[in-house]
């Protein structure tokens, strides 16, 4: 018998062999997920684009975050970010079309990430407000590694696409053809690793500064 | 798992006696502690979430079969190539296989406990492949060629001084400075090219949706995204009890997964990883391999430890225990330490190997109450005693012991009433909190302190509330 079988027959018998109705374990396993909303934790703010904000920035998950009205000020807010803290005007610009369609004069750009690479800059397609997190899909215009191989990390998100729970997100995609990844990224890297102290900036990104553009109601 | 032919009591001595041991225990799991109860305040529906996560545990193995096959279908649509394995050897022999043929050199791996439990870092070692271990812990471990000491923070028993020692002696431009930042930024500089240079990257899964064929990893370093990336071939080790229906529940999991294993409410990294790269993906791996283990589980469901095939590995049982404060991970001798560990270890080693472990538990429900799925652990650790005492494994002096023990716990007036009086006695020699030189405790008290019981026991505070107070 192949493993596969022994094993599947391993578990029928030590559930007792009872029959499975595909359509009840699905009624089942929906039932499961009702009145989720009543047992999450609570967002921080009544504002979602603030609750997501306070959360980004709070103690725990450590990261900066700025509002600006428009895209189009993007560019003149990564300039900000840079001359603060003295780094050179280049950068790795995600090969997405709302980034690559601004206007970056001064800036020197590329869009490989190099392993040592100082800074990237990103657009997510959604923010969890529960969590203050960012939420990327791998594709033609998200390469993976980019989120993970610059020391400053600097990511654009719509706050037309700020999502209250996580929930929200998977309700969002749910029947969709789901990506190769779908990285859920919640602050810098950390670690804990040596005697429980944090340390940021352990493998990926030390630095994560999020730019909210817009507002909740702007389809901009 | 070379030191299991140390008894218990050997180890636990040796342990004991180790002076810098109890203070690296105490750094990791004392901040875990603390850091766990601030989230549980932040979070007030955290029982009735962990109830849910319970019944969606139990309703993932009450229909097992049903999810594997939903699993395997859709991870095969996606472009998985989805293998099963009966045994730990089984599992390791397929993934050295998958390893060969992609004509791998050198291999990166994320740190996941299944590949620990098969035996994976021996078994590629052994088939001469370099293995380079991501996780900071898990590449702590690497260079000082022991074992994981803890399934969250596996290094714990390591102090950062024997730390930088090891990073001076063995990377390649070590940190100048002695501090932890100074560290950390040595390992990612020795560790940055290895990234990018892996033929086959190996990790596990935290969970696997049934509805998509996606597995989970949680990371708080981003080293399992920077590890499966750039290979060429992706190969994902994970017991066939890691299920979920959907992304929805995995959330559910989450929840509770994190704030019980760091006090976060979630990792910096939550990464779905489904099949292959896709037409058009700038990045990720041309073959994506999902290995399905079983290595004891469905004996575990035969063999009534169903509720042990809840464990969603978050650690906190071992963070609340005071044998495993005292001792640290070491001493069980198997894969998995603490109150989960003692329970696992018998089933995977065989209990006349580690019948020991059962006994090394005070019984005081620490465990059981921070579970995040809810496993009474201390039931469970009270079935290994009573099968190693039925099966004859006991020495006659723990078997006199253990039969009083059996004898009383089986009648549970005179349990409460004998637990109750031991409490009480301890009570006595409470000096601020903690029991020093109480007769009977012996070297234990000699070198470290016993945390004092509560004021009351649970089931008296547990009577208290039944009856409305
Ligand atoms: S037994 Fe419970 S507390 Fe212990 S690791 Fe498993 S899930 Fe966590």
């Amino acid at each position: 018998m192949s493993a596969r079988d022994t094993i599947l027959n391993a578990i029928r018998g030590g559930l007792g062999n009872t029959e499975i109705h595909p359509m009840a374990v699905r009624r089942e396993a929906d039932a499961l997920l009702q009145g989720l909303p009543s047992i999450r934790p609570p967002l921080l703010e009544d504002g979602l684009v603030d609750a997501f904000i306070a959360r980004v920035t709070s103690p725990k998950v450590a990261a900066t975050a700025e509002r600006i009205a428009s895209a189009s000020e993007l560019p003149a807010a990564v300039g900000r970010y840079l001359e603060a803290r003295g780094l050179p005007a280049v950068v790795a610009l995600q090969p997405a079309a709302p980034l690559q369609d601004l206007d970056w004069s001064g800036f020197e750009l590329h869009d490989e990430v190099a392993p040592d690479e100082t800074i990237a800059i990103g657009v997510a397609r959604w923010g969890i407000a529960e969590t203050g997190s960012l939420v990327f899909h791998s594709g033609a215009d998200t390469p993976i590694l980019a989120n993970f191989l610059p020391l400053h990390h600097l990511v654009m998100v719509r706050a037309d696409t700020i999502l209250p729970f996580l929930d929200d997100y998977a309700a969002a995609t749910a029947g969709q053809r789901p990506p190769r990844n779908v990285n859920i990224v919640t602050g810098a890297s950390g670690t804990t690793d040596i005697e429980g102290s944090l340390v940021l900036g352990a493998h990926g990104p030390r630095f994560l500064h999020v730019v909210i553009v817009g507002t909740p109601d702007s389809s901009e | 798992m070379q030191e299991a032919t140390l008894s218990f009591k050997a180890r636990a001595k040796e342990a004991l006696a180790d002076p810098t041991l109890k203070i690296a225990i105490d750094r990791t799991t004392g901040t875990a502690e603390r850091k766990r109860a601030v989230a549980m305040t932040q979070f007030p529906q955290f029982e009735a979430a962990r109830e849910r996560g319970k019944r969606i545990k139990d309703h993932v193995i009450a229909n097992l079969d049903h999810y594997l096959l939903e699993f395997e279908r859709n991870a095969i649509a996606s472009g998985a190539k989805v293998h099963w394995a009966r045994t730990a050897e089984e599992a390791s022999q397929i993934v050295v296989r998958l390893c060969k043929e992609a004509g791998a050199k050198r291999v990166t791996r994320v740190k996941s406990m299944l590949g620990e439990e098969i035996g994976l870092p021996h078994a590629l070692d052994e088939a001469g492949i370099e293995r380079v271990e991501t996780d900071l812990a898990e590449h702590i471990v690497q260079l000082g060629g022991d074992r994981p000491s803890h399934i969250v923070w596996p290094s714990m028993h390591r102090t950062r001084e024997q730390v930088s020692e090891m990073f001076k002696r063995l990377h390649r431009a070590p940190h100048q400075e002695e501090t932890i930042e100074a560290m950390v930024d040595s390992a990612r500089r020795e560790l940055r090219d290895k990234f990018l240079t892996a033929d086959v990257s190996i990790s596990g899964a935290n969970f696997l949706l049934a509805d998509t064929g996606a597995t989970c990893t949680v990371t708080n370093e981003g080293n399992a995204e920077l590890t499966t990336t750039p290979p060429r071939v992706h190969i994902v080790t994970a017991g066939i009890e890691k299920l979920v229906p959907s992304m929805g529940h995995a959330i559910a999991m989450l929840r509770l997964l994190v704030r019980s294993a760091t006090g976060a409410d979630v990792t910096q990294y939550t990464t779905f990883h489904c099949g292959p790269k896709q037409t058009g993906d700038r990045d990720g791996p041309e073959e994506f391999h999902i290995v399905l283990v079983d290595n004891g589980r469905t004996r575990m469901l035969r063999e009534g430890m169903k509720d042990m095939l809840r464990c969603i590995r978050c650690g906190a049982c071992m963070n609340h225990c005071v044998v495993f404060r005292q001792l640290g991970g070491h001493v069980y001798g198997g894969t998995y330490p603490g109150p989960m560990g003692a329970v696992l270890t018998p089933m995977f080693d065989g209990l006349e190997q580690s019948r020991d472990l059962p006994h090394a538990c005070t019984m005081n429900g620490k465990c059981q109450e921070v579970c995040p799925v809810a496993i009474p652990l201390p039931t469970l650790l009270r079935g290994w005693r009573d099968r190693s005492w039925r099966e004859g494994l006991e020495p006659t002096a723990v078997r006199f012991g253990l039969g009083i023990h059996t004898f009383v716990a089986s009648r549970p007036r005179l349990y409460r009433l004998g637990t109750a009086i031991a409490v009480r006695v301890m009570r006595l020699f409470n000096r601020g909190g903690l029991v020093k030189g109480m007769p009977g405790l012996g070297a234990w008290t000699a070198y470290r302190e016993f945390p004092a019981p509560a004021k009351r026991t649970f089931m008296e505070m547990y009577k208290d509330q039944e009856k409305g107070q």
